[in-house]
């Protein structure tokens, strides 16, 4: 049956894309004699903003419901049918926009760019899951994201990947959040929405090489559960961050923990951490000079990955659109049999002076330089603090969730043998 | 246990449902894609009943039934398109509800079937030493992320940066090179009309002090590094040159010199060195001449030249083996020849760097001159199927830029100007004159105004630029970001000669020996004079008149006016194809066999 649903998937995600190519102009307009007026193309309105506040309204209610299934409840149904809904409201009836993981880049760029006004909403759906995350954990991934939803509906085969493969691939969200960052900075781009790769889906109108994204992350998360909010998520890093400091977080065991093993494997994540009874073996000089020894590593990482960033600064202005239309004006194609591209043909039209056009991408190239040392510098951070970070351990003798990387999807509740009283 | 029937019933009741849903989806999917197939292969619109009927109704654009059958074959078409789109999407929405259906049925199953832990035997390996092991991939990881970073950067740094910087230099020095012109009062006899032209090479007191590498636009004005003169445009910014010699009399003939090979180059002078080029099938030399007695300083053999062709390429008799004029920087002298020889010598005639640029795939043999903006030697090729135009560094011969034309082959020569806003590289070929900014290679503007064969290379003046061919027209085209069309004219028209323009006159020499001037704005023709002697050598503006020598070797000189006020006709005693060096107050002229100083 499981194999038949991997099958049945493919071949719809392959479907949809099929729809998704008729999205083109395949005939000219028609010409008319009887003097009918074409009706010029009219820009859509903005959404009401009734529409706008029950959104926020729907995320607030959403998360406060969540968080008290998770919590109260402890019921990994109620977390499930929550995670649907999520997934039909914000996933198909809001086509993935508002959504909390974009709005990094609206805040960035308000903080950057003061002629940008961030939308209230887009506001709202950055910080409210952020300070409920600072409260109750991550709930926000459990059962109101729904790109979490997405995925957890196809996690049937979940494997366990190891502490090596969780450790290493957990970088990536740290680079994408990085790279998310200094495109929105500097007006660029907003990459996590261009390269969203399921919002295609809930609007019917991927991009081929979106699709194929989306298929495969979901494919993948038949096997290995949620590979997008572990190994890529950019918002997953700030609620890693903040669920840290959670003041209430899930607890496997509603009581004390007996020690029965039985949640061991529950989590498709990984995400719940053994029991450490077992003292460091190391002696406490041997680590206390390790630690010391990290410790002044830290600065050099930032600096040596501040360099290697600065050394990327052209490559990652490459996508800049005023640096892309120097560079085409510069280095024009070499076939002369290629047309024009847009980004000339409107240059060319507006009448704008060459000298203008290589200035803004002068100090484009030079906002990238140092957006490049600051990247490279904050890789050089993680890197350093996930080297630390499994340096330090405290002891516990219970399972207990990883409070922040779990997604208190309530999962493991499910295994535990001790109940509320 | 009753509870337990029941929860099995509803498991098995969702499994059945999952299954009709996924069949549905895989029924659906199938059927999408079927469609897809079968839309995407029909092109109504240019199936063959639609292109007879087009046919047919441009036969007969009255017959109203064929007008109607199209509409109507338009009309099922788009019904077709139409419908198609709203099965798909249709469908697309049904498959999305079923695969739903499949995945909350699963889920469901998943939720009702009790779980059975999966006990562990034993815990996974020492916490200790699974720690140091992820430290220690945490740290590939990082040097591998760096690694990849770093090879990254080297494979995609194309030093945008530096170029852009480099090209800021270059504007800003135009911009002063601009602005000073406008103060700068020219001395040419016609100061309104040679003005703007002069001002197309520009000269500027701010850059009066030699920049490195390549010479100030002063010292390009006061020497003739190029053919048809400085920018390559005809139009000379010194004075005081003769109007009166006979070669046959020897009055005001300087010196004379046999040119050991022949060429259809003209001269090009600097300080007090002129330079030719000469070749046959087997041969081909570059010539240095003494300006002040005719002597040769030195002549330097260009051979065996790495992928130069062994077989002689196959060129007209009016082209020759040496019919690109050669250009100068004051540091060295280059020179390009039919077989794409291209040599870059010192001005002691040491060769300093030389390539082969393939044999040019020419009817008629190359003829494009060659000519230096800054530090850069500019080529243009077109030759056919692969036209181009490049920038080689003058030092080393490396290749600065290179932009591929979309033209047929052409025989003229790029011109340099400055627009009023920057500098640029204007080059005319079937079917386009296509401007060029010269230190980036980059397309600037293009008209399409031009067909056949070109031979004649363009004039400008004051912002408008003219080109011609015969067979052709003769288009103003005003320059800029949108060229537009001023006039166009198919009266007489030029297939070797060049024409010269100035802000109020267009001359236009032909062939055959006619010379037509128009007004450069408006196209109004003021007059025509036959001097019924063929002329392939282009006009030269100095000192207020026009310089326009005949294949006989008679320089006809007139007044740059509105009307044909003729100062003087002097005869060279020898034919001539060639254009005239206009420099410090001496005319060089090459004629057929020997090269000539005129000086008063």
């Amino acid at each position: 049956m499981k194999k038949a649903l991997a099958l049945v998937l493919l071949v719809f995600l392959f479907a949809v894309q099929v729809m998704n190519s008729y999205g083109i102009q395949r005939f000219p307009k028609p010409e008319f004699e009887s003097g009918y007026v074409q009706p010029e193309t009219l820009m859509p309105d903005p959404r009401a903003e009734v529409l706008a506040i029950m959104d926020i309204a729907v995320l607030l209610v959403s998360l406060s419901v969540v968080s008290w299934l998770v919590l109260k409840k402890r019921s990994r149904n109620g977390v499930f049918w929550m995670s649907l809904f999520s997934l039909a409201y914000f996933g198909f009836y809001r086509e993935g926009c508002v959504c909390a993981i974009g709005s990094i880049q609206n805040v960035t760029l308000a903080l950057f760019d003061t002629s940008y006004i961030i939308p209230l909403s887009a506001l709202i759906f950055f910080v409210t899951p952020l300070v409920y995350t600072l409260f109750f954990g991550r709930t926000f991934c459990a059962g109101v994201c729904p790109f979490g939803a997405m995925q957890d509906l196809v996690a049937f085969r979940p494997q366990k990947l190891g502490s090596k493969l969780n450790a290493v691939l957990g970088v990536i969200p740290y680079l994408y959040l990085g790279l998310a960052v200094l495109y929105a900075a500097t007006g660029t781009d907003f990459i996590i929405c261009r390269y969203d790769p399921f919002v295609g889906i809930w609007r019917l109108n991927a991009s081929f090489g979106m699709f194929v994204f989306a298929g495969i992350l979901l494919i993948l998360g038949i096997f290995i559960a949620r590979p997008y909010c572990r190994f890529l998520c950019p918002y997953g890093v700030l609620l890693n961050w903040s669920s840290r400091f959670s003041r209430r977080h899930l607890t496997i065991t509603p009581s004390d923990c007996i020690q029965c093993r039985l949640c061991e494997n529950s989590c498709p994540y990984d995400a719940i951490d053994i029991p450490v009874t077992v003292k460091n073996p190391e002696d406490k000089r041997t680590m206390a000079r390790k630690l010391i020894f990290i410790i002044i590593l830290i600065p050099v990482l930032i600096f040596a990955g501040g360099w290697t960033g600065s050394r990327l600064y052209e490559s990652l202005a490459g996508v800049n659109a005023k640096v892309q239309l120097a560079k085409q004006i510069v280095s024009p194609p070499k076939d002369s049999n290629q047309p024009e591209t847009f980004e000339i043909q409107a240059f060319k039209s507006s009448g704008k002076q060459q000298s203008l056009a290589f200035a803004e991408a002068s100090a484009m190239l030079g906002k990238f330089y140092l957006g490049g040392w600051l990247l490279g510098g904050f890789m050089g951070l993680v890197f350093g603090g996930l080297i630390a970070g499994l340096m330090i351990t405290k002891h516990h003798t219970d399972y207990i969730p990883n409070k922040g990387t779990c997604f208190s999807c309530a999962r493991c509740i499910d295994y535990c043998p001790v109940k509320m009283p | 246990m009753y509870k337990q029937k029941s929860t099995d019933k509803t498991i098995s009741l969702l499994q059945s449902i999952a299954t009709a849903a996924a069949l549905l989806a895989f029924v659906l999917c199938v059927l999408i894609l079927v469609n897809y197939y079968q839309v995407k292969r029909s092109d109504p619109l240019n199936s063959p009943a639609m292109k007879t009927m087009i046919e047919r109704f441009r036969n007969n654009p009255d017959d109203e039934q064929i007008k109607n059958e199209i509409r109507e074959f338009d009309l099922l078409a788009r019904k077709a398109f139409f419908t198609t789109r709203w099965q798909i999407r249709t469908g697309g929405y049904l498959l999305l509800f079923s695969v739903l259906t499949v995945i909350i049925c699963l889920k469901s199953v998943e939720l009702l079937t009790p779980k059975i832990p999966d006990l562990p035997e034993t815990t996974t390996g020492n916490f200790w030493d699974l720690r140091k092991l992820n430290r220690r991939w945490v740290i590939y990881s990082g040097v591998f992320l760096v690694s990849i970073s770093l090879l990254f950067a080297f494979l995609t740094h194309n030093e945008l940066g530096t170029t852009l910087d480099r090209i800021s230099n270059t504007s800003a020095s135009t911009t002063d090179s601009i602005d000073s012109t406008a103060n700068n009062n020219q001395s040419a006899a016609e100061p309104s009309a040679t003005d703007s032209s002069t001002a197309a090479v520009g000269d500027s007191a701010g850059l009066l002090q030699s920049l490195d590498g390549f010479p100030t636009q002063q010292e390009i004005n006061s020497n003739s590094p190029s053919f048809r003169g400085p920018g390559s445009n005809g139009t000379v910014s010194q004075q005081g040159f003769p109007t009166s010699w006979n070669g046959v009399s020897g009055k005001n003939i300087n010196w004379k010199t046999n040119i050991p090979l022949p060429g259809y180059n003209s001269p090009v002078v600097w300080n007090d060195k002129i330079f030719l080029s000469g070749a046959n099938a087997a041969k081909r030399e570059v010539y240095c001449f003494n300006l002040n007695d005719g002597k040769i300083l030195w002549r330097s053999v260009v051979d065996k030249i790495a992928g130069s062709s062994a077989t002689a390429p196959k060129v007209n008799n009016e082209t020759g083996f040496a019919a690109p004029t050669l250009t100068t920087d004051g540091r060295r002298v280059y020179a390009v020849f039919a077989n794409g020889d291209l040599v870059a010598l010192d001005m002691q005639g040491k060769l300093v760097w030389a390539k082969n640029l393939g044999l040019p795939k020419n009817h008629y043999g190359h003829s494009s001159s060659l000519i230096m903006y800054h530090d850069m030697l500019i080529v243009q090729f077109d030759q056919s199927g692969s036209a181009y135009v490049m920038a080689l560094s003058g030092k080393t011969g490396e290749q600065v830029w290179k932009t591929s034309r979309n033209v047929k082959i052409s025989w003229s020569s790029p011109i340099l100007v400055n627009t009023g806003k920057q500098m640029e590289t204007i080059l005319v070929a079937e079917p386009f004159v296509i401007s060029y900014n010269p230190a980036t290679g980059s397309e600037l503007w293009r008209y399409d105004c031009i067909s056949g064969e070109v031979g004649p290379s363009l004039a400008y003046a004051d912002g408008v630029v003219f080109s011609v061919n015969d067979y052709s027209k003769l288009a103003a085209v005003q320059v800029g970001a949108s060229p537009r069309l001023l006039w166009e004219s198919d009266e007489y028209l030029s297939d070797i000669p060049s024409p010269i323009a100035t802000a109020k006159y267009l001359f236009l020499p032909t062939s055959y020996g006619m010379m037509v001037c128009y007004d450069a704005k408006t196209g109004a023709k003021y007059w025509e004079h036959d001097f019924a002697t063929p002329t392939y050598s282009s006009p030269m503006l100095a000192d207020g008149n026009i310089f326009q020598l005949d294949k006989k070797g008679v320089m006809h000189i007139f007044k740059s006016d509105k009307t044909y006020i003729s100062v003087n006709e002097s005869p060279l005693g020898e034919g001539s194809v060639c254009t005239p060096a206009f420099v410090k107050g001496k005319i060089i002229i090459r004629g057929d066999k020997n090269l000539y100083c005129i000086g008063k």
